[in-house]
């Protein structure tokens, strides 16, 4: 009876304090979706634009769709169970199929630190710094504060450089684009069968739904303490997070397709890349993506090696946290260090063309979604697990298009590849 | 010693060495140091069926029925059993030797005066790899370099289980070995639970180990859990807890939760706690404890010991005794020697050394904590605007901002929060 009566009391307060609730659970979906428009975002997606003007907008649109249905299954996930994504994978199926799943997130992650430090390099180059100066020097820095010092502080200085991609959005209008075409290349579903449009297309579903986003959506909703209750509120937030990702492609793409697509310009610098932004800020443009770009990059950079640490030694029950030394935490220490070492040294021989590299990496994102996303249907959908919250008929098969999309990509790049079309 | 890992999966054979099945899981009722294994879960080609470990005997290779399949009755398992596969296997335990939390890879059977039982949880290294079958090659590799590798062995009596299996929160085992560990041990491992387990936690705790537990949980947790447990036992852990830690985890609460909670403690603490709210979370009056120990001059030194011996006050409340007039306004302090050694009809104003070191209720902590360090203070007394003692701080509440940045940072599982 005492528990009846403490929560009618307790609904009764949820009603009231509906939109301070809102306000203090909203924020990781909304994180997820500005740490997802990272390097390999804003590289890719300019480069979508540039070299296929507005063709794959649709496949954009579908990519946003997935990543809204499945952001939102593993928000979910995190409410209900209170536990991480490595966790329920490891608990549900076992030692060999947790080695699976982490060494696709390490392998997708790995390539996502390369594409990061990239940018970096990328970024500085604009502004004239040397590579073998401002990788290490940012794989250096980036290793001591999170080390020493607060990631919280960095997360939020580097938040503020992002501001410089509101440009795209403000370019979009800016440079009038044929929203006919626009909304042509939304809804007619076409894509040449070349390899180089498989690779360009493959890495926009990549980048879009990158897995890491998953994991970190996940253990953002179990780290904030939010339940079943609270989950209501924490929904709307989530799929903010997964709409602004989708929206900011859609404006990077529809500026680059209108800007470089018709001069031909083919992006394999951030030089090239900037010029996007060249009817907006004209000389300024240079400054103003390599800003955004270093922000975005720098910020990935960081968070990218600590969440696949997390996530590798919380499926295998060994002992994390930044706070501890190389002898408490040898495999998180070592992992965290490593990522980044192995991150920089890709980016720093001196003939690897780093748009380019960039671009592959997300490509192998795209590659390894499909094993990700199979281990979170499964779990969504189980009602054992997750009860009356399971997946309904909706989001599984919003999730299993989404996966089927991707593997369909991914063989078709692969196949054309080996055959050599 | 056998492996679970190592008899799971193994073939069933009926006495003919017909092959029935191969064995699911092992259950046990988790009572008593090492639990006995019980039942048998075999898996057959018509579905799960269990039976009676005793109905099973262990070959080189495989189990064999004693009878054949038809004729070995039906076993039921009841609630309390636990499967050690299923609800043991890849989950989160609590090493309460260690007080960490860890994950079981293998759990070590042995066989002990007829019968298998559950010695300990295998959670190293060695049965990661005897899980996808690649220990006897890690060890050969291993061999070579001149290492063996380490084992990862918990007794399970040392073990504490977590998980909660099922929809809503059943914990099979009362939280009695936590119990025994010292609170921060405790505030260490609940910070890695979920938070219906928390709840539990707290729930289960008695009051006094429960409020020392929540005093070293982390801020931000605290808050969460003081939401999930039910008005009624947060209100009296908050009692239990020093006012001056109450009040700043109700600081972080919202302000219609914090009321209610006042609300239902006692007058006594919640005036306390009240008081304390109203200053500035970063200022000496934010973080002192309105606890402390005041003499009136007049006592004389055995009167005051006496005091003493009846108010028994905390440990940390008696570095140092404070002297007060009719107004309670400070005049000066005392040790605990000064008192002991004085000749017992000495009055207590000429004890004591009227030159205290003081601050304001509006003085930066950080101040505060500079000046308890420079003078190697346990406790600086806080004074309102006329001079009234109003409460104390002591060295245990500024410890973490004399520490070098870092030192208290813990672990989070994402960076986001």
């Amino acid at each position: 009876m005492i528990r009846t009566a403490s929560a009618v009391r307790r609904r009764a307060r949820v009603r009231r304090a509906t939109i301070l609730a809102f306000l203090a659970v909203m924020g990781p979906g909304i994180i997820t979706g500005f740490a997802g428009n990272d390097a390999g975002g804003v590289t890719t997606y300019t480069a979508v634009g540039a070299h296929y003007g507005y063709a794959l907008l649709w496949l954009l649109l579908l990519s946003t769709a997935g990543l809204v249905v499945i952001q939102e299954m593993c928000a979910r996930m995190g409410a209900v169970t209170g536990k991480g994504l490595s966790d329920l994978i490891r608990e549900r199926f076992g030692v060999r199929w947790t080695i699976v799943a982490m060494v696709a997130l390490l392998v997708a992650n790995g390539s996502n630190v390369v594409a990061e430090f990239a940018g970096v390099a990328a970024s500085l180059e604009l502004l004239g710094v040397q590579r073998i100066v401002s990788v290490p020097a940012a794989a250096i820095a980036i290793w001591v504060l999170v080390v020493f010092f607060s990631y919280r502080v960095v997360e939020r200085a580097l938040f503020v450089l992002l501001l410089a991609f509101v440009a795209y959005p403000a370019s979009a209008f800016i440079v009038r684009p044929d929203w006919d075409a626009v909304l042509r290349g939304l809804a007619v579903p076409e894509l040449s069968p070349g390899q180089a449009a498989l690779i360009a297309a493959l890495a926009l579903v990549g980048t879009t739904i990158t897995p890491y986003m998953q994991f970190y959506i996940q253990a953002s909703i179990v780290d904030k303490g939010i339940d079943r209750e609270l989950y209501r509120f924490a929904r709307i937030d989530v799929y903010l997070g997964a709409l602004l990702t989708g929206l900011n492609g859609f404006f990077i793409v529809v500026v680059a397709g209108a800007v470089l697509f018709p001069a031909h310009v083919l992006v394999n610098s951030a030089a090239d890349a900037a010029q996007a932004l060249g009817p907006l800020a004209g000389d300024q443009a240079k400054l103003l993506f390599g800003v955004g770009l270093f922000g975005a990059s720098l910020l990935a950079a960081t968070i990218m090696p600590l969440s696949t640490s997390y996530a590798i030694c919380e499926a295998f029950g060994w002992e994390s946290g930044i706070s501890k030394d190389f002898r408490e935490a040898p495999v998180f220490m070592g992992l965290f260090t490593l990522l980044l070492v192995l991150g920089a040294i890709v980016v720093l021989s001196p003939s690897v063309p780093l748009i380019p590299l960039i671009l592959v990496s997300q490509n192998v994102n795209g590659l390894l979604l499909p094993i990700v996303l199979v281990f979170i249907l499964r779990l969504a959908g189980d009602r054992g697990l997750m009860g009356d919250q399971a997946n309904g008929r909706v989001s599984q098969i919003v999730g299993i298009g989404t996966a089927v999309m991707a593997s369909a990509l991914s063989i078709g790049l692969v196949a054309v590849t080996v055959l050599g079309l | 010693m056998p492996y679970l890992s190592e008899i799971q999966h193994r073939r069933v054979i009926e006495p003919s060495g017909n092959e029935v099945g191969k064995l699911a899981d092992v259950a046990v009722v988790p009572q008593g140091q090492f639990p006995a294994a019980q039942w048998a879960i075999l898996a057959t080609p018509n579905g799960e069926k269990v039976v009676r470990w005793a109905d099973l005997a262990q070959e080189i290779g495989h189990f064999r029925l004693r009878a054949r399949l038809e004729s070995t009755p039906d076993a039921h398992l009841p609630p309390e059993a636990l499967r050690l596969a299923r609800d043991l296997l890849d989950k989160q335990i609590v090493d309460t030797h260690g007080a960490k939390v860890v994950r079981v890879n293998d759990l070590q059977l042995a066989e002990h005066e007829g019968q298998l039982r559950l010695v300990g949880a295998d959670v190293g290294l060695r049965g990661l790899l005897r899980r996808v079958g690649a220990e006897t090659m890690a060890e050969r590799v291993a061999g070579l370099a001149g290492r063996r590798l380490p084992r990862g062995i918990i007794p399970w009596h040392l073990v504490e289980r977590l998980e909660t299996t099922g929809a809503p929160v059943r914990l099979t085992v009362p939280h009695g070995k936590l119990a025994l560990l010292h609170p921060a041990d405790i505030a260490d491992i609940v910070e890695e639970m979920t938070a219906d387990e928390r709840v539990a936690v707290f729930q289960q705790l008695d009051l006094e180990t429960a409020a020392e537990t929540m005093a070293e949980v982390e801020p931000e947790m605290q808050a969460a859990i003081v939401s999930d447990l039910p008005e009624e036992r947060a209100a009296d852990i908050l009692e239990e807890m020093d006012p001056d830690e109450a009040a700043d985890l109700l600081q972080d609460l919202p302000e219609e939760r914090r009321e209610e909670l006042v609300e239902l403690m006692e007058k006594e603490e919640a005036q306390d706690v009240e008081e304390l709210l109203t200053f500035p979370e970063d200022s000496a009056g934010g973080i002192m404890t309105s606890d402390f120990v005041a003499l009136p001059g007049g006592l004389s030194a055995a009167q005051a010991i006496d005091e003493l011996r009846t108010r028994k006050p905390d440990p940390e409340l008696t570095y140092y005794l404070y002297v007060i007039d009719g107004e309670g306004k400070l005049e000066g302090v005392l040790s605990l020697r000064d008192l002991v050694v004085a000749a017992p009809e000495t009055k207590v104003i000429e004890i004591m050394d009227p030159h205290v070191l003081k601050v304001d209720a509006e003085t930066p902590k950080e101040e505060v904590a500079a000046l308890i360090a420079k003078y190697d203070l346990l406790a600086l007394p806080v004074v309102s605007a006329r001079g009234k003692l109003m409460g104390t701080v002591t060295i245990d509440d500024v410890v973490e901002l004399m520490l070098p940045r870092g030192w208290k940072k813990r672990s989070l599982r994402s960076i986001a929060r």
